[in-house]
């Protein structure tokens, strides 16, 4: 999907229409059988294996404890492989993009900036943890739970720092507040498509809820 | 002990091939920044895959100096750091003039007193294969020097100098250049000095004037000059 307004707007009618009702997440479900890339939109098997469990134990707990887990089991993992979906489809500078069209060059320039540095942060993290992994086998440690305060906080501050420099050079720039971008956006006809079969995902939520 | 290779290295759209065979001594490997060093180094100490063969005959414990030295930092104090290098701090620190922040964390250090840190746990440890990747970065000349010193002290031992250092270097055994993606090795020192790529300028300017330097320190460099003067 190439249009980012498009694509953020399918993720959160998607998103509320899978947390809306059970029908509407086995829409959604469906939705993304259908429509999207399906495995190769997915994270890491580990990672996503990891999440799973997560979400298949408080599953359990709800159910157990008289909820409804099988319910917001579903859901989540409908909310969660959509949430892939739109990640894997993200291009770098486009929440800036969207974010100006949205709200124009002052307030709107500074949330999208704010958004791309967060994502940035993201895909940097994801870097440090595979450095923290390479040091480990260097070093022949294996992977503890005592390992696990120390290594957390050498990601935290590695970012804290990072930040601070990033502070520093906008300033040393001269950004105050708010900034100059033309945004532009290419939509395909399937852009269209898939956003407008996301609304019918909605309205199924929301008609078998009610 | 050698190690023998012929690998293909790719890693997020870039591609690096290695032919080479490295016994003991010291090995420099130089190339522009973004040459694909760092990407081969990883791939030598198998911390990231490849396709091919790598051997490692007759090599027991191999280590490799990341070019970042925050990115080696897995304790939140100074002495459990070392120690995660299974070494004794009393014996590490006070040869970096750091024994009195011993309960520091390491992230408070300078870059330059991080490297310093990591360079002595993994000289310390004195392993077959040493594998350090632009480890002059963030170095004062004085200690530049100190780390030549400590790398040509390695005897009987396989080190690996991936480096685009342009000022202070070590007596070397062979020199290779990365360039275009693959690993060009030029030979043993000093016949493939002249056919360096990634000779610094003072070892250009000598071999300009004539002079053939025994080796790529400066102090070769000037007595090579000094030979043809006489």
């Amino acid at each position: 999907m190439q249009d980012a307004r498009l694509r953020i707007l399918t993720t959160i009618v998607l998103s509320a229409g899978a947390f809306i009702s059970l029908y509407g997440a086995l829409a959604t479900l469906a939705w993304w059988l259908l429509l999207t890339p399906r495995w190769k939109a997915l994270p890491h098997p580990r990672i996503l294996l990891w999440v799973m469990v997560m979400i298949a134990i408080t599953s359990l707990v709800s159910e157990l404890s008289g909820g409804e887990g099988f319910s917001y089991m579903v859901r989540m993992i409908a909310i969660l492989l959509i949430a892939a979906w739109a990640y894997s489809q993200r291009q770098d500078g486009e929440l800036l993009d969207v974010s100006v069209w949205l709200m124009g060059k002052r307030i709107g320039f500074d949330i999208g900036l704010t958004a791309e540095m967060g994502m940035q942060s993201l895909g940097l993290i994801k870097q440090d943890i595979q450095q923290v992994r390479q040091a480990m086998a260097v070093k022949g440690m294996k992977f503890s739970v005592f390992s696990i305060l120390p290594l957390a906080a050498n990601i935290v501050m590695n970012q804290l720092r990072r930040t601070e420099e990033m502070a520093k050079m906008l300033t040393v720039r001269g950004y105050i507040r708010g900034g100059e971008i033309e945004p532009h956006f290419h939509t395909a006809r399937i852009d269209y498509l898939l956003a407008l079969s996301s609304l019918l995902v909605l309205t199924t939520a929301i008609l078998s809820y009610y | 002990m050698r190690m023998e290779m012929d690998i293909i290295v790719a890693r997020g759209g870039f591609q690096v091939a290695c032919q080479a065979s490295f016994g003991p001594g010291v090995h420099m490997i130089s190339g522009q920044v973004g040459s694909g060093k760092t990407t081969l180094a990883l791939a030598m100490a198998s911390l990231i895959p490849y396709q091919g063969r790598l051997d490692k005959e007759g090599v027991g414990d191999v280590l490799m100096s990341f070019q970042f030295p925050e990115h080696h930092i897995t304790a939140s104090r100074l002495d459990d750091e070392v120690r995660s290098w299974g070494l004794d701090p009393e014996q590490v620190l006070p040869g970096i003039g750091l024994d009195d922040r011993r309960g520091s964390d390491p992230l408070h250090l300078s870059r330059g007193g991080l490297k310093r840190l990591n360079l002595a746990c993994v000289l310390a440890r004195d392993p077959d294969l040493l594998i350090l990747d632009e480890p002059f970065s963030s170095l004062d000349c004085v200690a530049k020097s100190q780390l030549c010193r400590a790398i040509e002290d390695r005897k009987g031992k396989i080190t690996l100098l991936f480096s685009h250092e342009r000022s202070v270097l070590p007596r070397v055994d062979t020199l290779s250049h990365v360039e275009y993606g693959r690993l060009i090795h030029h030979g043993t020192v000093p016949g493939s000095i002249a056919a360096w790529q990634g000779a610094p300028p003072y070892i250009r300017q000598t071999l300009q004037s004539g002079a053939r330097p025994e080796n790529i320190t400066h102090k070769d460099a000037r007595e090579a000059i000094c030979r043809m003067r006489d």
